[in-house]
């Protein structure tokens, strides 16, 4: 990962949280006055670095950790804007990541469907500490399949 | 990494999927590993984040033992 590599991903991620959807390479070229080729090695450097996620075979972009660009069980509102978080890991993630301090999430118990709600205020979990949280892979696994993880 | 309403849902979860057990945090413990984990995502000056620190973040929230290893 270069300069270049972490010039395209803040700009990746700054429109993001601007537009709400993740650029192509060919938008992100425009933007950032580059060749379109360029950008697509730079999208998959920053792949194989855990810097963001492709969907398989394709520069097209899945994850700006915290954030998915797909609709995910993961409802985040936070920054005066809806978003979808890859994970509750993530979902949690994204206020902080925001630097707010506030942020509402709604999830689905994978068990029986019903709505979860959780709120953050102040930086601290004040609705849903009663919650569980569970994972299944292993730490060392964890970019074996980051989309099963 | 999913939210779960009880440790019953989660047993019926993975019985009926056939997964062995992972591991279980509180809603709470969550919060305070993903604020430390995700806080600088968004900085126009971020740089990747070397193993060790974020090893580090784990075992200061208390995240120990070999599930919790990164490598």
């Amino acid at each position: 990962m270069d300069d270049l590599d972490l010039r395209i991903r803040t700009h990746l991620y700054a429109s993001f949280v601007r537009d709400g959807a993740a650029q192509t390479p060919e938008a992100a070229a425009a933007a950032l006055g580059l060749e379109e080729e360029r950008v697509q090695e730079a999208y998959r450097r920053l792949h194989d670095a855990h810097a963001l996620v492709l969907h398989p075979g394709s520069t097209e972009i899945w994850m700006l950790n915290p954030f998915s660009t797909v609709e995910t069980p993961h409802r985040v509102e936070a920054g005066g804007r809806s978003w979808y978080g890859n994970c509750a890991w993530d979902a949690l993630g994204i206020p902080g990541a925001m630097h707010g301090d506030a942020g509402r999430i709604e999830s689905d118990c994978p068990d029986c469907g019903e709505l979860l709600e959780l709120e953050v205020r102040g930086g601290e979990l004040v609705r849903g500490a009663e919650l569980l949280v569970h994972i299944l892979v292993p730490a060392r696994h964890w970019w074996d399949d980051i989309g099963f993880t | 990494m999913v939210f779960l309403r009880s440790e019953e849902h989660l047993e019926r979860w993975l019985d009926a999927n056939g997964w062995e057990p992972g591991a279980s945090l509180t809603a709470t413990k969550l919060n305070e590993l993903a604020r430390r984990w995700w806080w600088s995502r968004l900085d126009p000056d971020w740089r990747p984040r070397p193993p060790a620190e974020s090893q580090q973040i784990l075992d200061d929230i208390g995240l120990t033992g070999a599930f919790w290893q990164l490598a």
